[in-house]
């Protein structure tokens, strides 16, 4: 038998705390939502489109100066109903005026009517919802006043509302966000009721943690993508009630333009100048698909639950 | 320890003619039925019980997450049940600590370590500090043989054991002198058991500590309690220290528990016959109560069955001088 090469062996010593060590590299909740968000093409895609929508609505009516009131080409017949070409890319109205001007101020307000309401709605409907989820004594006058109110159509409320205090942007978004906080509470409390006797929320309970500390710091993070859902599909909403109630004629006054307005003002030309009705309802779908998937995918990319694979 | 060892400690928890009740609108349920027994300073005591027999629900009344519908929970001789000022409330937090059942429910997933582990100290402003809390949170971290390194990481990226650690470093960071552990090592992998059980008792040891262990399971308790109390249906049935419990267990109940123990002896297994508890096998009447049948070993009997347990307890003693 020949002998070993004792150089060949190395001693090695026997250390407990390496088998404690995690080999994973650190986790980032906030790197992991941006890597699982930009995983999703369609989200990435989305996002671009509605970056593009966002900013055009915000600096192209800086630039046009757009104003509903003012009507230059009112009484030059050769200015109206020019249809979409190089000059005019959306064409113009029964005014004479461009409707790619029109087009990026009505969303500019549409998504500035959308974008208040919904945090609004957030905000207040959390807030609410946390209480309301953790006090009893809340939960039985909140359960009464959620009946009440969710079994009245959202939509007579505004409705009614905007005509007792008249139109206008802010008379709008408070008739919009009014009732459907409720809604918004109402789905909080039911989450926190779910995990506020869980058990690492008992705990804390035994380590003294205040009940404003433990909302804070074990409920709100929990809710974070819940919360993300709900956003994501009040605005798109809010930009289809804003649409509708314009659309009925209770919305925004002739001054603010708005995308239902115009979808309102130009469906009598759905058969004689169809571009005037269709691109305001494009640009309104674009507004809320885009958002409603950019909106879920982030959602979706906030739960923590879908970071481990 | 003998009995008499115990009579001359130190009461520090105390609990007399306890009720639990929950009520789900006009619907109640008694889940603790006259609950009484004292834990003396330095012992490990154990409550054994299936399933739904109450035992949590005693450990969370005495921590104060649970209401109590009657009696009287004392610690260190002060009344900690029922309405209390700022200041006794959170000196019951810093004296009664407690390791919770499931590590993976127990850890908030959304905190890393370090914000787990330094929770009590931020809350009662436990530290001098940025670096005497770290310092603190290394220490515990450290006696529980996990590293600082872990404090930047999130419960889910631990095995269950460095979890169930995380929380046994939570309870210990607040220095606390009576630890509630509801079934610590149930949810743990058996390989990983014994090493949380040491853990406990070096702490125990080291710090001066008094436990209340939750079991399910008799075994679990047999070499790590020191008195064992049995539960059953929110009753307390028989309170006797560990070693003369097993050697004479009196109680229907405390019988059928200990048989369902397994022998790693397959004859001894082929031959036992298994005695399953039924109410048939007591007299309940309103003089049934907790009686003692020798000094420091109390079951749950009434005024006929004296006689009955008496002659038993001779009997087992006779069986166990024979052998």
């Amino acid at each position: 038998m020949t002998e070993m090469d004792k150089e060949l062996f190395t001693f090695q010593r026997a250390d407990d705390s390496e088998s404690e060590h995690i080999a994973a590299p650190i986790y980032s909740y906030w790197r992991s939502v941006f890597r699982k968000f930009f995983s999703s093409k369609i989200a990435i895609v989305m996002m671009i489109l509605a970056g593009i929508v966002i900013l055009l609505s915000i600096f192209q009516p800086m630039i046009s100066g757009y104003d509903p009131m003012k009507t230059p080409y009112i009484n030059t017949p050769s200015m109206k109903y020019i249809r979409p070409n190089l000059t005019y890319w959306f064409g113009t109205d029964d005014k004479g005026n461009s409707l790619f001007d029109a087009v990026w101020a009505g969303t500019r307000n549409s998504l500035f009517i959308s974008f208040m309401a919904t945090t609004i709605t957030t905000v207040v409907g959390v807030a609410v919802g946390m209480w309301w989820g953790f006090s009893k004594r809340v939960d039985v006058v909140m359960i009464e006043v959620y009946n009440v109110i969710s079994n009245i159509p959202a939509t007579l409320v505004a409705m009614i509302l905007v005509y007792a205090i008249g139109s206008g942007i802010w008379q709008l978004i408070f008739a919009l966000s009014i009732t459907s906080w409720v809604g918004t509470a109402y789905f909080i409390r039911v989450q926190v009721m779910i995990i506020r006797d869980r058990e690492y929320n008992l705990a804390s309970r035994c380590l003294g943690t205040s009940t404003f500390k433990i909302i804070t710091h074990n409920i709100l993070p929990y809710l974070i993508s819940v919360i993300m859902t709900a956003v994501s599909r009040d605005i798109p909403s809010f930009i289809s009630y804003e649409v509708f109630l314009s659309f009925v004629g209770v919305g925004l006054s002739e001054k603010d333009p708005s995308l239902g307005r115009m979808i309102q003002q130009y469906s009598p030309y759905l058969v004689s100048t169809p571009y005037l009705f269709w691109i305001p309802v494009v640009v309104s779908a674009f507004i809320s698909v885009s958002l409603y998937i950019v909106g879920q995918t982030l959602a979706d990319a906030s739960d923590p639950r879908t970071h481990m694979i | 320890m003998s009995t008499n060892d115990v009579k001359e400690k130190e009461v520090l928890v105390s609990v007399k003619h306890v009720d639990v009740t929950f009520t789900n609108g006009r619907k109640k349920f008694r889940a603790v039925t006259d609950a009484n027994f004292e834990i003396y300073r330095g012992e490990t005591f154990a409550l054994v019980g299936e399933s739904g027999s109450g035992k949590t629900t005693i450990a969370r009344a005495i921590i104060r997450l649970n209401d109590i519908s009657a009696g009287e929970i004392k610690f260190q001789g002060k009344k900690i049940n029922g309405k209390l000022s700022k200041e006794d409330k959170q000196w019951v937090v810093r004296n009664i600590q407690m390791i919770f059942q499931d590590p993976a429910a127990s850890l908030n997933e959304r905190a890393t370590i370090d914000y787990c582990v330094s929770e009590g100290l931020y809350n009662f402003n436990l530290f001098e500090n940025e670096e005497d809390r770290v310092r603190k949170v290394d220490w515990a971290l450290e006696q529980v043989g996990l590293l600082p390194e872990h404090k930047s990481r999130y419960p889910h990226e631990f095995s269950g054991g460095q979890r169930q650690r995380v929380g046994i470093a939570r309870a210990l960071i607040m220095e606390p002198s009576f630890i509630i552990a509801d079934e610590p090592i149930s949810a743990l992998d058996v390989s990983i058991r014994a090493q949380v059980l040491n853990l406990m008792n070096k702490f125990k040891k080291e710090n001066d500590l008094t436990y209340m262990f939750i079991a399910h399971d008799l075994s679990v308790v047999r070499y790590f309690a020191d008195r064992i109390a049995v539960i059953h249906l929110g009753r307390i049935v028989e309170i006797a220290p560990s070693v003369e419990l097993f050697r004479y267990p009196l109680h229907p109940y405390t019988n059928s528990l200990l048989q369902a123990v397994p022998m790693p002896d397959p004859e001894i297994e082929k031959a036992k016959t298994f005695n399953a508890y039924d109410a048939s096998q007591e007299v309940m009447d309103e003089t049934s109560r907790l009686r003692e049948v020798r000094p420091g070993h109390l079951v749950f009997m009434a005024d006929s069955e004296v006689e009955k347990y008496k002659q038993k307890l001779e009997d087992m003693e006779k069986l166990h001088h024979a052998e």
